[in-house]
């Protein structure tokens, strides 16, 4: 467990100098007690109290940066008892193993699913190049090609030799060099601190591996990923859980590195396994997937799921408030109002999509709450409705008139009718699956 | 400092849970770990996983599952066919058509269809009702009776309509419950001790907490499961004690992402292919989280599925 | 008691001759190997099988049956032996039963129904054993009069109770050609006594069906009979002793007789009661067997769903107006004796909705009395404050306010559907009855309406009002002996438990103690579950090890220790709902308060947010805390730091909600006048940095200054 606010605020100056850039040293403490400002903003720290702080408030698993994506940095193994910090994230697979045409076709695929869902962009975040024996001439040409496009960079090779040259291939990207383990890991971690990346290292067992990574860490070089793969998928499972339990149960810091699964080579080119791996890996502790492909097949559920899982549990996922048309609705369609729960917007409008009804569905701002806590919290009300009504100009840009509150607050009608004296406001369903009938039923 | 491993094996285990009888009897739960941490202790029951057919009948615009179906003229036929995919522990037969607000199918023809089911597969029944909550007291009573010494699981017994299914279902006809509660483990917790206070044994009772398709809300069912796994093996609460069945494909197969047409949004690819991944990823994070078992409906799905249950068992 | 004995085991050998005798002329007919079962059982004659373990299945083994009956019979005069010779009554009566199906499946040409099978055995035990049938009554004997059967028939078909008839009664329901059998949940059994065998054989079945017991269990059969089936017994004068000895197995199971034969009878409380007057049979067998009659449907001309909650009614539509901002009215919910509620008594004392012109205003009281074995005075409270929700989920009505200061307006559409006052009552009734059955066995409702009287009604509930918040004053977390959990939030905060205690109500300012009492006491197994205060560890502080173990077990072992008055050591956790938070001020050593409606900044440094971000979850920060705005002036607010004396900063609106309160608090914990004074806002601390404070107080003279350093 991290220090608590009032131990760190023993330590500061207690002047609330502003140096910091927050009003007080409590407000201070505190957030660096929840880990998000650095104890270093503060200029009067001293370095002892610093040292002394530092083990204490150090996390049981390092944050690494790559550009603009962090890795690791978790403190919990469920993600109920506080949140998962860093999501999982994405890379598609070349290989000099394939033919030169079928890498193209894949490199040309890697931007195609780029998309935007509840305000996080979708995307495959890294290509994953991998070089196999003797075909080191392919591998330079293959990470080239791959440094053209804008992704950040995983490359695989043992050679550490060859990662020199491929590195200054890539110079200026952002690169994960993976291919250390008991034998090279001298001449590679020297490689890849030289050339500013994080190191892949793997072991033939977990031994193996814990060993090498403390070499490493002798070495002075702390900016590792753990290749946790192995030699099929449930022996990559153990790894990759023993990795991060050792971290954050048994407070082993060797193993405090980010995890990368290559669920390509568990798969056997099977798309669906892929999938299957890719979500179990997503659930549970992988912080890379390498997969062959990301298509929008995998893509869709893929990213939902990673939405969903590296969503912190006290911030619930908030969709923007605005007019939402469905099947196709226009001014002289009816409409729902309901709250920016991002849960309750995707059940309400797929079950008006559904329905084929069209349908205004009105999302108004309700702190992303669901609709009964906002409305006990407040942030749903009749004048949270007419304030919408009037703030999007729903009056001028739908002539239709009638306006279905959630069932959950009948309680509103009286009120809202009375602010909102030109509508027809009519009391919908409780639940979200009784939409279409009530959408099927309802006079005109 | 040398590697000291961090085990989680626990002195409590999930209640082993058998459904069907004789040969092709599947048990499920029994273990005392996290789910598929062999590396902790031997997993004895491997998830399961069940092909589910409504009485609906099968989708027809899944090429892949209109396909296997087609010219399956009744329900024995179908079940027949759901029961020879490969991967099938049980079959799982949703009586959709008995919606109330839907086809509003009698419960004498449910009842039929039931039997018609249970002549075309010897693997064990699972029971699926119908979305009218109160129809399901007199569907579940009926069927129980009818299915009597099969040893079937009778999902979906809620906080609304528990007592009759449980009375009728569980007691006069000795079949398993289901106890389905909404992503709360509180509400979970609650509804098997009331089941268990109408005199059902624990041992006869399963859970549903809750499902959702990735993406949408799924963060509730993960902690929910999570939850719900460490109550059971760290605190030894046996009123939680029981394995998890997740009914993943009536999630799945109506998300927008399954459904669309891809003329409809072209750049996404054939729609079946999206189904398909859309319930492997789905039903591969409920095991992860916690599912003892999972009901899917593409034969591809579960090919993949019960694939990756057997490299990781 | 000796004589009540002595005519049990007279009646109990009588049946044994009878059976000795029924089964003599079945060998004298049949051998020993003729099949001897009754059609559609599994389970043999489940009298016999269950309390001898014999399997009958020939006349062979009904004969060796008689000797375990016999040996039942025993005569040592204690209670214990009227059982077992009443149980063994039963099992003659069965032999003598069985060996009418020798040689037919139906011996009664369907006449009377007899044996039942077990399908009608499931049939009627899934609705037992889920209370949607409440209960089943045997009655036996001829009414006094057919009219008198009838009215006893249906006024239990009415409340939903099955009806086994035995003897004369059943020639009686026939003249009044009432219909009857298993759909209509009249079932004429048979002509004589001993027809009673069957019903207690369909009791058998359903305990090994429904109970999984087991034959030779007689203590769990009796235990599971008592708890379980809901059954009595009514025999209409003359009782004979073979009756007495049937009796005497329906009370070993847990049956209550009620008779009104008063002759050689004995009174045993709730188990063999006389009541002469037949027609109070009804409510003092259920009340003997402690049963509850669900209420159905609602007796009322308009719609009533929760849809019409928020339904307005304006003037123009208004038939009427009940309205006691100008008029005496009030509503109130009183707890009585059993035996002053007649439970469905709906009165109206006074004008009804016709005498009053439309559109104007009129008076009304309108009171619930309750009774209950389980009823609390404290609950009354708690329940008066849903008659708000109850009255205005009907179509056209409206309601607003609580106590005297309620109004309701009718709107003329209800009136012409036909909605009168008495409807009000009769949506109390049933959603008292309905809601809060495990405390509320009767219910009535008065509605007085005259004027006159109102007057003095009203100053009479005023003084039980009065006496309530007195009470509720009066509570303090000493002179309780238990707490309460509630966690109803952790569906999203899962590890959070709030303790809620009479001076701390739960943090999001709706659960008070009153109220998770009552939650516990309707729902057992609910969010609000009894927290014992036995084991003190720190009084000053507020720490019992029974809350740790509470805290402990139902957040999961997220947490391990809370204290329920400090904010530095241990502090109550938040789920995210709080109402308000305090934190730690160092530089004035107190603490400033912040409510969630305040957007502005605070001399912390932190808004609102920002320090909810840090609160909730159910994670201990010490130095900061979630809490609803009425503990601000609890006296145990921040206990072991010094109390309200910390308060150094409220938003203005904040100490102006709870000026009147904290003032008094401050004044008797301290002896200081206007202590809100004192505190600093955002307007007498304009900048809101911690200097801009300190200098206030300095200037106020603010107690926390001069009182020891927090940290």
């Amino acid at each position: 467990m991290a220090l608590k606010g009032l131990d760190i605020f023993k330590l500061t100056p207690k002047t609330n100098c502003k140096q910091c850039g927050v009003p007080t040293c409590m407000a201070f403490s505190m957030k660096v007690a929840q880990g998000s400002l650095p104890l270093e903003k503060c200029p009067f720290i001293t370095d002892d109290v610093k040292d002394q702080l530092s083990e204490a408030t150090a996390p049981p698993m390092k944050t690494l940066k790559l550009g603009e994506h962090t890795l690791g940095g978790e403190t919990v193994l469920e993600r109920h008892e506080k949140t998962f910090v860093s999501k999982t994230l994405y890379a598609m697979k070349v290989s000099t193993a394939n033919d030169d045409a079928a890498n193209d076709a894949l490199l040309e695929k890697v931007p195609k699913v780029d998309y935007d869902r509840i305000g996080e962009r979708m995307y495959c975040e890294f290509v994953f190049v991998e070089g196999t024996e003797g075909e080191n001439a392919r591998f330079l040409d293959l990470v080239k090609k791959a440094a053209a496009l804008d992704r950040d960079l995983i490359l695989a090779t043992s050679d550490a030799d060859l990662a020199k040259e491929a590195l200054a291939a890539a110079s200026g990207k952002n690169v994960i060099l993976a291919g250390a383990n008991a034998s090279n890991y001298e001449a590679m971690s020297g490689a890849a601190t030289a050339a500013n990346a994080l190191l892949g290292v793997s072991g033939e067992s977990l031994e193996e591996l814990h060993d090498t990574v403390a070499a490493l860490e002798k070495l002075g070089n702390k900016n590792l990923v753990l290749v946790t793969t192995g030699k099929n998928a449930k022996e990559a499972f153990r790894n990759t859980v023993e990795v991060r339990r050792g971290a954050i149960k048994g407070s082993d810091r060797t193993f405090g590195y980010p995890s990368l699964v290559d669920v390509a080579a568990l798969s056997g080119g099977d798309p669906h396994m892929e999938a299957a791996y890719a979500s179990l890996f997503t659930a549970k502790y992988g912080s890379i997937v390498v997969l062959t492909e990301m298509d929008y097949a995998k893509a869709l559920p893929l990213y939902g799921l990673r939405q969903n899982i590296f969503t912190d549990p006290q911030k619930p996922m908030k969709v923007d408030p605005g007019i939402y048309p469905l099947n196709g609705a226009d001014e002289n369609s009816i409409c729902m109002v309901t709250v920016d729960f991002a849960l309750t917007y995707f059940i309400v409008s797929g079950e008006i999509e559904r329905s084929g009804i069209p349908v205004n569905l009105l999302i108004s701002d309700a702190g992303g709450y669901s609709v009964l806590t906002a409305w006990a919290a407040g942030k749903f009300s009749a004048s949270s409705i007419a304030k919408f009504i009037e703030e999007y100009q729903v009056e001028e840009k739908i002539k239709n008139r009638v306006l279905v509150l959630p069932g959950k607050v009948a309680v509103l009608k009286g009120e809202v009718q009375e602010k909102l004296p030109n509508w027809k406001v009519v009391v919908g369903t409780n639940e979200a699956v009784e939409i279409i009938r009530f959408l099927k039923d309802f006079q005109y | 400092m040398p590697l000291t491993k961090t085990s989680q094996k626990f002195n409590a285990s999930i209640n082993a849970f058998t459904i069907g009888t004789g040969d092709k009897a599947v048990t499920m739960g029994g273990e005392n770990v996290l789910p598929f941490y062999t590396f902790d202790a031997p997993i004895e029951n491997a998830p399961k996983i069940g092909a589910e057919i409504s009485d609906l009948g099968m989708d027809k615009n899944v090429p892949g599952i209109r396909d296997y179906y087609a010219g399956a003229e009744d329900f024995t036929e179908l079940a027949r066919r759901a029961s020879a995919i490969p991967g099938v522990d049980f079959i799982a037969f949703a009586l959709d058509a008995a919606d109330p607000n839907g086809e509003d199918r009698s419960v004498e023809e449910c009842v039929e269809e039931c039997k018609q089911v249970a002549e075309g597969t010897d693997l064990p029944i699972v029971i699926i009702g119908s979305k009218g909550i109160e129809k399901n007291e007199t569907l579940f009573d009926k069927v129980a009776d009818a299915l009597s010494g099969k040893n079937v699981l009778l999902m979906s017994a809620r906080e609304e309509n528990y007592k009759t299914i449980a009375a009728s279902a569980g007691l006069a006809y000795s079949q398993k419950i289901g106890a389905e509660s909404a992503v709360d483990i509180n509400l979970a917790k609650q509804l098997n001790v009331i089941i268990s206070q109408m005199g059902v044994k624990p041992q006869s009772i399963a859970m549903n907490v809750g499902a959702a398709s990735a993406g949408y809300g799924f963060e509730y069912v993960v902690s929910t499961m999570e939850r719900v796994k460490m109550a059971a093996l760290q605190q030894n609460d046996n009123m939680l004690q029981m394995p998890i069945v997740t009914p993943v494909a009536d999630e799945v197969w109506n998300v927008k992402e399954a459904v669309v047409s891809e003329e409809d949004i072209p750049e996404w690819g054939p729609q079946e292919e999206r189904g398909i991944q859309m319930e492997v990823v789905t039903a591969s994070a409920c095991l992860a989280s916690g599912s003892n078992a999972v009901i899917l409906r593409h034969p591809a799905s579960i090919a993949a599925v019960s694939k990756m249950i057997r490299e990781l068992i | 008691m000796v004589g009540l004995f002595d005519r049990a085991f007279k009646g109990s050998d009588e049946m044994y001759a009878l059976a000795e005798k029924a089964l003599a002329e079945a060998l004298a007919t049949h051998d020993e190997s003729t099949p001897a079962v009754f059609p559609n059982t599994a389970y043999y004659a489940a009298c016999i099988y269950e309390y001898t373990g014999i399997k009958v299945m020939t006349l062979g083994d009904l004969k060796s049956a008689m000797e375990p009956i016999r040996a039942m019979m025993t005569r040592n005069y204690r209670t214990h032996d009227v059982f077992t010779s009443g149980i063994a009554t039963a099992m003659a009566a069965e032999v003598i039963e069985l060996c009418k199906y020798l040689d037919t499946d139906t011996p009664y040409n369907g006449e009377y129904h007899g044996h039942m099978n077990d399908a009608e055995v499931r049939e009627l035990g899934v609705p037992l054993v889920t209370r949607d049938i409440p209960g089943f009554v045997v009655i036996i004997g001829p009414a006094p009069s057919e009219e008198e059967a009838e009215a006893l028939i249906k006024g239990y078909q009415s409340r939903g109770i099955f009806v086994f008839l035995i003897g004369g009664i059943i020639d009686q329901a026939k003249n009044r050609k009432l219909s009857m059998g298993f759909p209509v949940r009249i079932v004429p059994v048979g002509p004589d006594i001993w027809c009673a065998s069957h019903i207690i054989s369909l009791v058998m079945r359903a305990a090994m069906i429904f109970g999984a017991i087991g034959p030779n269990q007689y203590d769990e059969m009796n235990k599971y009979t008592f708890e379980r089936i809901f059954a009595f017994v009514n025999a209409f004068d003359p009782v004979d002793d073979l009756t007495i000895a049937c009796g005497a197995c329906a009370i070993a199971l847990g049956f209550p007789v009620i008779t009104n034969d008063t002759k050689d009878m004995w009174r045993v409380p709730k188990t063999l009661i006389i009541q002469e007057d037949t027609k109070d049979w009804i409510e003092t067998s259920l009340e003997a067997r402690d049963i509850k009659i669900k209420v159905t449907n609602i007796d009322i001309p308009v719609s009533y769903s929760s849809a019409f909650e928020g339904e307005i009614i304006r003037r123009p539509d208004m038939q009427v107006e009940i309205d006691g901002s100008r008029k005496d009215c009030f509503e109130l919910c009183i707890t009585k004796e059993a035996h002053e509620v007649e439970d469905h008594k709906i009165e109206v004392i006074g004008p009804d909705f016709d005498e009053i012109p439309v559109g104007s205003k009129m008076c009304a009281a309108i009171i619930a009395e309750v009774a209950g074995k389980s009823m609390q005075s404290d609950f009354e409270s708690v329940f008066e404050r849903k008659f708000h929700t109850f009255v205005n989920c009907m179509e056209g009505i409206m309601h607003t306010g609580q106590r005297d200061l309620i109004r309701i307006r009718v709107s003329k559409n209800a009136y012409e559907a036909g909605f009168r006052i008495r409807h009000i009552g009769e949506v109390l009734y049933a959603k008292l009855k309905n809601e809060y059955a495990a405390v509320i066995d009767k219910c009535q409702v008065k509605i007085y309406t005259s004027t006159d009287e109102l007057h003095d009604l009203r100053k009479m509930a005023n003084e039980i009002y009065d006496k309530r918040d007195e009470r509720l004053a009066g509570l303090t977390d000493e002179n309780v002996d238990q707490f309460y959990t509630c966690i109803l939030c952790q569906s999203f905060s899962p590890s959070h438990v709030c303790i809620v205690t009479p001076e701390r109500l739960g943090l999001c300012g709706a659960v008070s103690w009153l109220d998770a009492k009552a939650t516990n006491e309707l729902d057992a197994n609910g969010p609000s579950q009894v927290v014992t205060k036995e084991r003190v560890i720190d009084e000053n502080v507020g720490s019992w090890e029974d809350v740790n173990e509470a805290v402990a077990k139902y957040s999961r072992g997220a947490l391990e220790r809370v204290t329920l008055y400090s904010i530095m050591e241990d502090p109550m956790t938040s789920c995210g709902c709080f109402e308000c938070i305090c934190g730690i001020e160092p530089f004035s050593n107190g603490v400033i308060i912040v409510n969630r409606e305040h957007t502005g900044m605070t001399p912390l440094g932190m808004t609102f947010s920002e320090m909810a971000s840090m609160t909730g979850g159910g994670v201990q920060t010490p130095g900061f805390m979630g809490h609803g705005k009425h503990f601000i002036a609890s006296k145990k607010f921040m206990k072991a730091e010094g109390g309200v004396a910390r308060i150094v900063w409220m938003p203005k609106a904040l100490k102006e909600t709870v000026r009147d309160r904290l003032n008094a608090t401050a004044m008797e914990l301290y002896g200081i006048e206007n202590f809100c004074d004192m505190i600093g806002d955002e307007e007498s601390c304009g900048n809101g940095d911690p200097e801009e404070l300190v200098n206030f107080l300095s200037e106020t003279g603010h107690p926390a200054l001069a009182m020891d350093p927090m940290m």
